[in-house]
C-alpha cells in the first residue's frame, strides 16, 4: 500500500516576487522503502520534503497521505499526524540547548497522549536504540556531532512513526559518523519503516533502494538503486 | 498537554536568560511591592489615626482660633489668638450651651525644662485638671491638679515618662522642683510610658495649670484650643451649633463666613483622615497602576524577543508535533510565570519594608502603630501580577503558535 501519494504536486512561495519551487510532481511511495531524493541545490528538493513531511503547505495537484489528501488536515491533525506517525531528523540536528539528551529525546512525548510515567523508559529504550545509553544525561550541547544527530534519531523514533524524514542528516558531520547514521536509518529500514532522505551527497544516497532526481521543481529520475551498484562503489562496509 | 513538563519548560526557557528576566521582573516587582505598601501602610495609618481620635471618645468638640482659610490669599488672614477666657465664661452658661458637660483650654508650647544640670525640652500643655478625663489617661504616680490649684495660678506640673528619665533619671521626681523659662514649678504627678495618643506623645509632656502657662510660660492671655465636652454622643451636633452661635455673638460675627474660630468633632476628624488617606491611597495606587502597565509592557517586549530568538526552537516543537495552542501556553505560561514571580517577590519586598516602617515609626516615633499583613493586598498583588502576565503576554504568545514550523525552522 502507498503510504505516500503525489500528483501534480505544486509549490509557489508569493512574497514580493512569485518563485516555483515545485512545478508538479507525481510519485507514489510504498510502506517499507528506503527513498533518496537528490539534487542541485535550489531543485526543490527541500520544499518536497516538509511538504511530504506535512511541515508545509502545498499550492497545487494534492498528497495523499495514507490515502488522506494534506488538504483535508487541519493544521492540529497535522501536528498530531507529525507527531505520531512521522519522525523528522534534520541536517542541523536542532537539540535543544541546555538541555540533557533524555529531556531532548522526550520532547515529542510532550505533544502525545503518551502517559507521563511511561516517557522514560520510552525515551531510554530509543536511546539505547541508538547506542547512546552511556550519554543519557549528557547536555546535547557537549556531545560531537555524530552523537547529536544519534539523539536527533533517538527522538524521531519515540513515538514509533511509520515514517521518517532526513534533510541531509549527514551534512554536518564527518564521513565515519555520516556513515553511523546512515547505517542506523538503514537498520530502521530494515525493521519495517519507510525512511525518506534527501541529500546532495551521493554516497548517502546509495544507502537507499530508490532515488528520486528533482531538478527545477520537476522528478527528473525516479527508479531502484541497485546494490551491486553500491556495493561497487565501496559504500557498504 | 502536561502542566509539570510546562511548568518545567517555561521555567528553563526563563532561566536562559537569568539576567533578563530578572530585570524584566523589576517593573512588576516594584508595582506589586507599591501595592502592597499602600495597602499595609495605608491602613497601619489609618487604624493609627483611627483609634487616636477614638481615644478622645466621640462627645468631644474641639474648638480651635483662626478659620480654615478659603483660598491661597485668604491663609494670612487667619486670626490666632480669637479665643479669650471670656469665651470660656460665655459657653459655661446653661442657657447658650446647655449640653456642655465639660469645658478645657488649652495652650501649648515647646519650653526647657531645668533640673539640677539637665535640661530638656518638653511639650508644654497649659491645661485643667479636666486633661486627664478627656484623654483618658491618668498619673501612676502622684495626682492632677485641682481647680483651685488652676485658679490660684499654681506653680504644680505632671510630667510624661520620658521627661522624668530625661530630667532625673532613676531619682524620684515626685516633690521635686524643675525650672521652666525661670519659674520653679513642684512635680506632683507623673505619667505612665504611654506613647502617642490623639497626635500628642503623652511621654514628652509636662502639663501647668492654663493660668500659670498663659501668665508665666508664655505671655498671651489667648487659648489656642478650647475642647468641649459634650454631655451625650446625640447632643455633639447640637453643641457644634450652640458653640459657634455663642462664640459668634462673643465676637460680634454676623457672618458665619467671617468667624474667627472653627469647630471640629471627632466625627468630621474621621471623616477627614477618611478623605486623606483615601487620597493617599488613590495616590499611590496610581503609582502601583502606572509601574505595574510600564512592567507589562516590559513583559511583552521582552517575550516578544524572546519569541524571534527561539524561533528555531518554536519550529522544532511544531515539527515535532506541538499544536499552536501547545506553543501559545508554553509562552503564555512564561509570561505568567516571570510576571507572578515579580509578584510574589513584590509581595515579599512590600511586607518586608512595611514592616521595617512599622517597626521604625512605632519604636522611634513611639506612635502606636501596628504591622498590618493585608491579605486582601496579598491575594490582590498575586491577582494583578498573574492578569498581567496574560495580558502582556498573549499578543508575543500568539504570535509564537502562528509561526509556521518550516519558517521556523529555517530561520537563522
Amino acid at each position: 500500500m502507498a503510504i505516500i501519494e503525489v500528483k501534480n504536486l505544486e509549490k509557489t512561495y508569493r512574497d514580493e516576487t512569485e518563485t516555483t519551487a515545485l512545478r508538479g510532481l507525481n510519485f507514489s511511495i510504498k510502506n517499507g522503502e528506503f527513498v533518496s531524493i537528490v539534487g542541485p541545490s535550489g531543485s526543490g528538493k527541500s520544499t518536497l520534503l516538509h511538504i511530504l513531511g506535512f511541515l508545509d503547505r502545498l499550492t497545487g495537484g494534492e498528497y495523499l497521505f495514507e490515502g488522506k489528501s494534506m488538504n483535508d488536515y487541519s493544521d492540529e491533525e497535522l501536528a498530531q499526524v507529525r507527531n505520531k506517525k512521522m519522525g523528522f531528523v534534520f541536517q542541523a540536528f536542532n537539540l535543544l540547548p541546555r538541555t540533557t539528551v533524555l529531556e531532548n529525546v522526550k520532547l515529542p512525548l510532550l505533544y502525545s497522549a503518551v502517559k507521563e510515567s511511561l516517557w522514560n523508559e520510552i525515551a531510554l529504550k530509543a536511546i539505547d536504540s541508538v547506542g547512546l545509553s552511556d550519554r543519557v544525561d549528557h547536555e546535547s550541547a557537549r556531545l560531537s556531532g555524530g552523537e547529536k544527530q544519534r539523539v536527533a534519531i533517538a527522538r524521531a523514533l519515540i513515538n514509533d512513526p511509520s515514517i521518517i524524514f532526513a534533510d541531509e542528516p549527514t551534512g554536518n558531520l564527518d564521513s565515519k559518523s555520516g556513515g553511523q547514521v546512515m547505517e542506523i536509518l538503514e537498520k530502521l529500514n530494515q525493521e519495517g519503516r519507510t525512511i525518506i532522505l534527501v541529500t546532495h551527497e551521493s554516497y548517502t544516497a546509495e544507502y537507499a533502494n530508490r532515488l528520486i532526481k528533482v531538478k527545477d521543481g520537476l522528478v527528473e529520475f525516479d527508479g531502484p538503486i541497485v546494490k551491486e551498484h553500491k556495493q561497487q562503489n565501496g559504500f557498504i562496509k | 498537554m502536561h502542566f509539570k513538563y510546562t511548568a518545567k519548560t517555561a521555567f528553563k526557557g526563563l532561566s536562559m536568560n537569568r539576567m533578563r528576566s530578572f530585570l524584566t521582573l523589576l517593573g512588576i516587582v516594584i508595582g506589586i511591592t507599591a501595592i502592597i505598601l499602600v495597602m499595609s501602610l495605608g491602613q497601619g495609618a489609618q487604624n493609627l489615626i483611627l483609634s487616636q481620635i477614638q481615644s478622645m471618645g466621640p462627645k468631644v468638640i474641639a474648638v480651635a482660633p483662626g478659620r480654615q482659610p478659603k483660598g491661597i490669599t485668604d491663609m494670612l488672614s487667619t486670626f490666632t489668638d480669637s479665643l479669650k477666657e471670656k469665651d470660656i465664661e460665655e459657653l459655661k452658661k446653661k442657657n447658650n450651651v446647655p449640653h456642655l458637660a465639660d469645658i478645657m483650654p488649652i495652650v501649648f508650647g515647646s519650653q526647657t525644662a531645668v533640673y539640677e544640670n539637665n535640661a530638656y525640652r518638653p511639650t508644654i500643655l497649659g491645661v485643667t485638671g479636666l486633661f486627664t478625663k478627656i484623654y483618658n489617661i491618668y498619673p501612676n504616680q502622684g495626682r492632677i491638679f485641682t481647680d483651685e490649684e488652676v485658679k490660684g495660678y499654681a506653680d504644680v506640673a505632671i510630667i510624661g515618662s520620658k521627661v522624668k528619665t530625661q530630667l532625673f533619671g532613676n531619682d524620684d521626681a515626685l516633690g521635686q522642683r524643675i525650672k521652666i523659662k525661670g519659674k520653679s514649678f513642684r512635680i506632683i504627678g507623673i505619667f505612665p510610658k504611654t506613647g502617642q495618643v490623639s497626635f500628642l506623645n503623652f511621654d514628652d509632656i509636662a502639663i501647668i495649670p492654663h493660668t500659670t502657662a498663659q501668665q508665666y510660660i508664655f505671655g498671651i492671655k489667648y487659648f489656642n484650643r478650647i475642647v468641649i465636652e459634650a454631655d451625650s454622643e446625640e447632643n455633639v451636633n447640637r453643641t457644634v451649633e450652640d458653640i459657634k452661635i455663642t462664640l459668634r455673638n462673643n465676637h460680634n460675627i454676623t457672618d458665619p463666613s467671617k468667624d474667627d474660630f472653627f469647630v471640629e468633632t471627632q466625627a468630621e476628624a474621621l471623616k477627614m483622615v477618611g478623605a486623606i488617606t483615601g487620597i493617599f491611597t488613590l495616590f499611590l495606587a496610581a503609582i502601583a497602576a502606572i509601574s505595574l502597565f510600564v512592567g507589562g509592557i516590559g513583559i511583552m517586549n521582552i517575550m516578544l524577543v524572546s519569541v524571534t530568538e527561539r524561533t528555531r526552537e518554536i519550529g522544532l516543537r511544531k515539527a515535532l508535533g506541538a499544536t499552536g495552542k501547545n506553543i501559545l501556553t508554553q509562552f503564555l505560561f512564561e509570561a505568567v510565570m516571570l510576571t507572578t514571580a515579580g509578584g510574589v517577590i513584590g509581595i515579599i519586598l512590600g511586607l518586608l519594608l512595611s514592616f521595617v516602617i512599622s517597626f521604625v515609626l512605632g519604636h522611634y516615633l513611639a506612635l502606636a502603630w501596628q504591622f498590618v499583613i493585608p491579605v486582601q493586598a496579598i491575594i490582590l498583588g498575586l491577582g494583578v501580577s498573574t492578569l498581567i502576565g496574560l495580558i502582556f503576554g498573549i499578543y508575543p504568545a500568539r504570535k509564537a503558535s502562528r509561526k509556521s514550523p518550516i519558517e521556523a525552522l529555517r530561520y537563522e
